[in-house]
């Protein structure tokens, strides 16, 4: 008795264990749409606590990005090498928690590959951009504004030349007007020339424009000539406390393209100081309802490296206002003391893979533990992108997106939907053939089927596993080998059931016999899907996690739950089987 | 007690030149189908060649020859799948392959879309899923699928060797090959193309053919402590057959009503998996019965050694 009593206990714990590693899956798949939605709104922590513990739906099924990347190896010195990857993994994971995917899925896979899966989030463009960044993060100091004013009025003069021998003709045109170049100008010209730069127009900056493309031609088009690029500057963005005015020059979307061109000309590059450079901010704005860019004239020394940071976290300052808190580390500190110390009062670009993440002001001197406070206007978005880009720091060499997969989820509710009822026929087919075939004895099989099942769901749910498509054919298949396991015994206690032997004795060696059988078959099964896990990748991988535990699930149910319940009576007369 | 198979004894070991032609002939197809995947000639799924995958669903319903009449000029060898049944109505899958590069793939996908809302002008279509894929991850996987099915394999004949013995791990690992080759076979010849989802069938099939043949393999051997003495080892072996046919067949046709349902139900997506692993039941019993066995008999007769 003693001996069935530790299967029982066992059984207990097994079933309580599994109850409770299900439950949060249970929650949330019994959620209607209606309620996710009002736990989104009231307490979407609460949200994303139960799908992380829940069985997380692989692409295939709930849709999201698929991205595969490759770490350019053969670019790095062979010291870099031995953990680029690893550490790529690590930027990309830092980068990737800022998205707001429940359960990213990020894997190394073979010698320089990196597969990251984003269930659920749909904004290709942003993850590749966040994925795909190998920036180096630095910090620079602005060029001052005199400084600046005197080279963009050389810049004028150059490029006006330059564009006077380009169209060979007086009444040139700035550039080859597109219809978009022309409206464009126009709108701009209304009032942005340097006069009014430097006038004081920071934050009342509205521009009254004009829809008459020949309105700018006859009353701005000497200005327009004359000073190109200053004339395409809407704004200037940055005025300290002491209203002076910093080179950040708000460009119109339309205009990056010709801006930068002229940027590239060699006769400008021939002008341009040694000591600065032009970066343009990483991502346009609307303002005043018009897409625009911002140009930094930037310093060229790089003053502090994004590596000393420590630890970064998101805080809010008394005023209500949004921060983003870092910790620098020993040596940095020091560095970085110095550098606040000796520039209070001036702007510190936040410089990305050459382009301008932001450029907070330094209020006073920071050692360890410093505090970026971001304007009243700045949204949570952009307080978590440059968290975002802060955190990650730089990717130790490039990589190359190599495959791009971005999944519906409307195909994703399709699949779910098909591949649950073919399943959920398929078992009850199979359970009412049990039962008929086995009488009394298969629908003992039946609950050992139906325990299969829920510890393979439980343990999946422990595992943090992700389902997929295969993941569910994998359960399908589990399934049949866990009937297999009991036609084997049923089987075999029919056959001593024939050899005369009374029904208690038949059922022990019908269990003991078809044992070896079961273990046998299960333990080759066993083998295949070691490999695969192993060795596999990708869908084969899903497909062999949910293989290996089923077959090993179902040696347990088939053997000793089903054994158990024979031996619920002792004596037997006769034997439904 | 129900039966379904009554208490046999066929003569499973007698017809086996019969069965070996057969299987020979299965073999035969499924090694050309394996050289022209090798070789890249067969119809390869985008996970392998490289390409685009498009999902699109139209809101006024399109026919599948005006598709094609569009997209024929531009790339001939594009596959347009009409989904039926699929969630959104006038859905369709659009495939082509890119062997040189990514960029290849992306132009394709752009290329094809701006034709489709040019021709379609008064009727748009909504982009569910796009799928881009370089050749270069189809040969990681191609490796990552050889590697595994390689160690399997040898954990396999090692296992059995260690249970029963040499022969029969050869014995059965034969059988496994012969399954997933002839399954392999089969499909490629009904023009399904190679892809991801084949191979995760047929690696599932030499599992479970492995299952099948094992399960008859125990038999024998157990068969073989009583029979010894008292008969030729073929006939030990044909009765074991015969034993272990009732659960055979019930194992069989338990794993068929799922897949079979899978087939019907489990919507585009697992069609192809659920048809290759029909058919790799229907095969893998045939096979533990007149393949792994019978080479065991030949064997035997040829250098007669104990069977553990």
């Amino acid at each position: 008795m003693s001996k069935h009593n530790w299967r029982i206990g066992l059984t207990a714990v097994l079933i309580i264990l599994s109850c409770v590693a299900f439950w949060h899956t249970f929650n949330l798949w019994t959620m209607s749409a209606d309620e996710k939605a009002e736990m989104q709104e009231n307490n979407p922590g609460e949200l994303l606590r139960l799908q992380q513990k829940a069985i997380r739906l692989g692409l295939d099924l709930q849709g999201g990005i698929h991205v595969v990347l490759r770490v350019k190896m053969e670019e790095l010195d062979p010291a870099a090498k031995e953990d680029a990857v690893e550490r790529a993994i690590q930027i990309i994971r830092n980068r990737v928690d800022g998205l707001g995917v429940a359960e990213p899925v990020i894997l190394k896979q073979g010698s320089d590959r990196i597969i990251v899966d984003l269930p659920g989030y749909t904004d290709a463009d942003r993850a590749e951009e966040l994925i795909g960044q190998t920036a180096l993060l630095e910090f620079k100091l602005l060029e001052t504004i005199d400084n600046a004013n005197l080279l963009m009025t050389k810049l004028d003069s150059v490029i006006h030349a330059y564009e006077l021998v380009r169209t060979g003709a007086d009444t040139l045109q700035p550039t080859e007007p597109t219809e978009t170049e022309t409206e464009t100008a126009a709108a701009d010209s209304a009032e942005t020339t340097e006069d009014d730069i430097l006038a004081e127009l920071m934050g009342d900056s509205v521009s009254a424009t004009t829809d008459d493309p020949f309105a700018f031609d006859e009353e701005f088009g000497l200005d327009k000539n004359e000073k190109p690029l200053t004339s395409r500057v809407i704004d200037v963005l940055r005025r300290d406390r002491t209203g002076t005015s910093w080179p950040v020059y708000v460009i119109a979307k339309q205009d990056r393209e010709l801006v930068n061109r002229w940027l590239e000309l060699p006769e400008v590059k021939k002008i341009m100081p040694i000591d600065v450079v032009f970066n343009w901010s990483t991502r346009s704005e609307i303002r005043n309802s018009r897409e625009v860019y911002e140009l930094y004239l930037v310093k060229r020394k790089v003053q502090f490296l994004g590596k000393f940071l420590e630890s970064i976290s998101l805080g809010q300052d008394s005023y209500g206002g949004f921060t983003v808190d870092f910790q620098l580390s020993g040596d940095g500190a020091a560095r970085f003391a110095q550098l606040t110390g000796a520039n209070i009062d001036k702007p510190l670009a936040i410089v990305i893979d050459n382009k301008v993440e932001s450029a907070p002001f330094i209020n006073s001197k920071i050692r360890r533990n410093g505090q970026i406070t971001m304007g009243g206007s700045a949204t949570m978005k952009d307080v978590r992108n440059l968290e975002i880009v802060l955190k990650a720091g730089a990717l130790p060499a490039p990589v190359e997106i190599i495959e791009k997969n971005v999944v519906g989820a409307t195909l994703g509710a399709d699949s779910i939907k098909k591949g649950f009822y073919a399943c959920l026929l398929g078992l009850l087919i199979v359970m009412v053939y049990i039962g008929v075939y086995y009488r009394l004895s298969g629908l003992i099989a039946d609950i050992g089927l139906v325990f299969n099942i829920f510890f393979l769901l439980s343990i999946l749910a422990a595992l943090g596993a992700t389902l997929t498509m295969p993941g569910i054919a994998g359960i399908i298949l589990t399934i049949g080998i866990s009937v297999d396991a009991n036609i084997l015994i049923f089987e075999r206690i029919r056959e001593e059931l024939r050899t005369g032997k009374t029904v208690r004795a038949s059922i022990d060696a019908g269990y003991d016999r078809a044992f070896v059988a079961i273990f046998d078959s299960h333990v080759t099964t066993l083998i295949t899907a070691g490999a695969l896990f192993l060795l596999g990748s990708g869908p084969i991988k899903g497909f062999a996690v949910t293989l290996f535990w089923g077959v090993l699930i179902s040696l347990y149910t088939a053997y000793i739950i089903t054994r158990q319940v024979f031996n619920i009576r002792k004596a037997y007369k006769s034997l439904s089987i | 007690m129900f039966r379904i198979i009554p208490e046999t004894n066929i003569n499973f070991i007698g017809v086996r030149k019969i069965a070996f032609v057969i299987s020979l002939a299965l073999i035969a197809v499924g090694m050309f189908a394996l050289v022209t995947v090798w070789t890249g000639s067969a119809n390869l799924g985008i996970d392998f060649s490289g390409g685009m995958m498009a999902y699109i669903a139209f809101e006024q319903p399109v026919s599948i020859e005006e598709m094609r009449a569009v997209l024929t000029t531009d790339f001939p060898e594009a596959q347009i799948t009409e989904l039926k049944g699929f969630e959104k109505p006038n859905a369709f899958i659009i495939k082509t392959k890119s062997p040189k590069s990514e960029g290849e793939g992306q132009s394709h996908l752009d290329t094809i879309e701006g034709m489709l809302s040019e021709r379609f002008a008064g009727n748009p279509f909504e982009v569910i899923s796009e799928h881009i894929i370089g050749p270069a991850v189809g040969e990681t996987l191609r490796k990552d699928a050889q590697k595994a099915v390689l160690f399997s394999l040898l954990g396999i004949i090692l296992y059995i060797w260690i249970r029963f013995d040499f022969r029969s791990g050869i014995a059965a690992t034969i059988a496994t090959f012969h399954d997933v080759l002839a399954v392999l076979g089969i499909m490629l010849l009904l023009g399904y193309e190679f892809d991801l989802l084949l191979v995760t069938a047929l690696l599932t099939l030499a599992g479970y053919s492995l299952t099948d043949t094992v399960v008859v393999f125990d038999r024998i051997r157990e068969n073989l402590k009583k029979w010894r003495a008292k008969g030729e080892f073929a006939t030990a072996v044909n009765r074991s057959i015969n034993e272990v046919l009732s659960r055979t067949f019930n194992t069989s046709i338990t794993v068929l009503f799922v897949v079979v349902s899978l087939f019907f139900l489990g919507g585009e997506v697992l069609r192809t998996f659920a048809l290759a692993l029909t058919l790799g039941v229907i095969v893998g019993t045939y096979s533990s019965i007149f393949v792994a066995s019978p080479i065991v008999v030949e064997w035997e007769a040829r250098r007669p050694q104990r069977f553990k």
